[in-house]
């Protein structure tokens, strides 16, 4: 399964695999976190050091606290 | 020979590469387009990072990229239903953080940080939860981690670390790599996650008792 989260974050699964797949990821915390540290890798090899303290989990408690939803209409490009 | 060949097709293969990159994202957006929260989720642990090193081109202070980062992916998940797919989601998420930064820039000029200022070229490059140099314990995790991942990659079979770096450094799509190494795409595939598990394993020691939590 691990190398389907691999393949999942370079976005190359088929798209019919790729919701299976998140559902799996989803529900499962192992998973969750291999996919997070694979990206972490990604990123420490780009230059994008970090202390991993966090800072991923900040941005989605603010996003579910807020109720962040898909808002037709909604221009993300406002002012 | 190969190389007349692939000069003459080159502009096919750049039209090629564009469409790969662009259509990259296209499953998990069109599923947080239908509203499944954790697809949108994905592509925040995805990107959140080459976000945030972005946003500090403009903003100096951690607390403040933070904060225009978070403010970015609400936006960008709110406005979703607008993205159409004319560009690939991460440059579309870019031109989001851009405008959020030069916003918070106008309320708050105080951070302005361009040009010859620009991360980059700063010794105290920003990194992502590292408040600058006022935080030198996370800094120090920081480099750890760096580190960690800096030894694995040095003890990894030469033929795992060439796909990851083609992949992750070089910016390489797997149909690229294959090509340049004379492999099947699957073997990129296998590849790429066997040098990720190897560092992974041994990256794990260093983060597992800071942050359970990752998702």
């Amino acid at each position: 399964m691990s190398l389907k989260v691999s393949v999942l974050l370079d976005g190359q699964l088929d798209p019919e695999e790729v919701k299976p797949v998140l559902n799996e990821v989803a529900s499962d915390p192992a998973l969750r976190d291999r996919y997070t540290i694979y990206a972490l890798v990604g990123d420490v090899l780009r230059g994008n050091s970090t202390p991993d303290d966090g800072f991923t989990v900040r941005i989605l408690d603010r996003m579910r606290s807020q109720g962040a939803h898909v808002e037709p209409g909604y221009d993300p490009f406002a002012t | 020979m190969i190389r007349w060949v692939i000069a003459a097709t080159q502009g096919v293969a750049y039209a090629w590469l564009e469409m790969e990159i662009r259509d990259q994202d296209a499953e998990l957006v069109r599923l947080a387009q239908s509203g499944d929260a954790p697809a949108f989720e994905a592509l925040v642990v995805k990107y959140q990072r080459r976000i945030a090193r972005h946003v500090a081109r403009y903003v100096r202070r951690a607390v403040d990229v933070e904060d225009v980062v978070q403010d970015t992916f609400i936006r960008a998940y709110r406005g979703l239903s607008s993205f159409r797919g004319d560009s690939s989601f991460y440059s579309w998420l870019y031109r989001i953080a851009t405008n959020v930064a030069i916003n918070a820039l106008k309320r708050d000029p105080a951070p302005v940080l361009l040009g010859d200022d620009a991360p980059e070229e700063r010794s105290d490059a920003f990194q992502p939860g590292v408040s600058d140099s006022e935080d030198p314990e996370r800094r120090l995790i920081a480099s750890q981690i760096a580190d960690a991942v800096q030894r694995a990659l040095e003890r990894l079979q030469p033929e795992l670390s060439e796909a990851l770096m083609l992949y992750e450094v070089e910016g390489k799509s797997y149909p690229e790599i294959a090509q340049m190494l004379g492999i099947p795409i699957g073997t990129v595939r296998t590849r790429i996650f066997r040098a990720r598990e190897f560092i992974a394993k041994r990256l794990e020691p260093v983060l597992g008792p800071q942050r359970p939590r990752r998702w």
